[in-house]
């Protein structure tokens, strides 16, 4: 019987410690550290109506308030090239596992952040 | 002589400005509401707010975004199992109600600096 319980014990705390392991695979995003690096972003999604100028003309994203996992998983595709916008490819070539994790943290957290820079009057 | 030439040219090329410029056929909201429902809302939400972390929220974003995301996946441009799966089976103006559909939702996104 206390055999038994013993092997209980093992097997469940084996599979937290899988589970621990799986979510450990992608680095935790510090909001904080990612405001410092977010001037690279807000030439473009910091101006609410901003339009894209090439190859295609749409709007750019709103990035605050999305999941922060959906926008790290958008900047890890940039920079693998399975999605391709040149500007953003460029970008993304440039940071770290752990810089797309931290930008995606503030932008999922940035709902309440400043207000964005009113579109130039054309 | 050459003003009358050159009006007509003027009338032409803005005619054709036009017809270039004129959407395949306006967007149709509740049509688009009605695909979403089939196809979309079980991973974005019908509200366009997707409670799963891996999907992204489509509520309030711009349906030109939208539009565009969803073309490319459909080309093929842009790479993702799930959702080329999904955008294969759109047509042109699917794809035109279903981005003006979730982009007249309460926004759960926003631009931000």
């Amino acid at each position: 019987m206390t055999m038994m319980k013993t092997m209980k014990a093992i097997v469940v705390g084996a599979a937290l410690l899988a589970a621990g392991a799986a979510t450990a695979q992608a680095p935790s995003g510090d909001a904080n550290r990612g405001r410092e690096r977010v001037q690279m972003c807000q030439g473009c999604h910091g101006i609410a109506g901003w339009r894209t100028a090439f190859p295609e003309i749409y709007h750019v994203p709103k990035l605050a308030g999305q999941h922060a996992q959906y926008l790290a998983a958008a900047l890890a595709a940039y920079k693998s090239g399975a999605r391709s916008h040149p500007s953003m490819r460029a970008i993304a070539a440039t940071l770290t596992e752990q810089e797309m994790a931290d930008l995606a943290a503030y932008y999922a957290q940035a709902s309440n952040a400043q207000p964005s820079t009113p579109a130039p009057k054309k | 002589m050459t003003m009358t030439f050159d009006k007509i040219s003027l009338v032409a090329a803005i005619a054709g400005a036009t017809l270039i410029a004129a959407p395949a056929g306006a967007a149709d909201i509740n049509a688009g509401a009605a695909k979403a429902k089939e196809v979309c809302a079980a991973c974005h939400g019908m509200d366009g707010n997707s409670p799963q972390p891996d999907y992204p929220k489509l509520a309030g974003q711009y349906p030109d975004f939208l539009a565009k995301a969803l073309r490319d996946y459909k080309s093929g441009a842009r790479k993702n199992p799930v959702m080329q799966g999904f955008a294969a089976a759109l047509s042109r103006q699917d794809i035109d109600n279903l981005s003006a559909y979730y982009a007249s939702q309460p926004a759960a996104v926003a631009t931000r600096r």
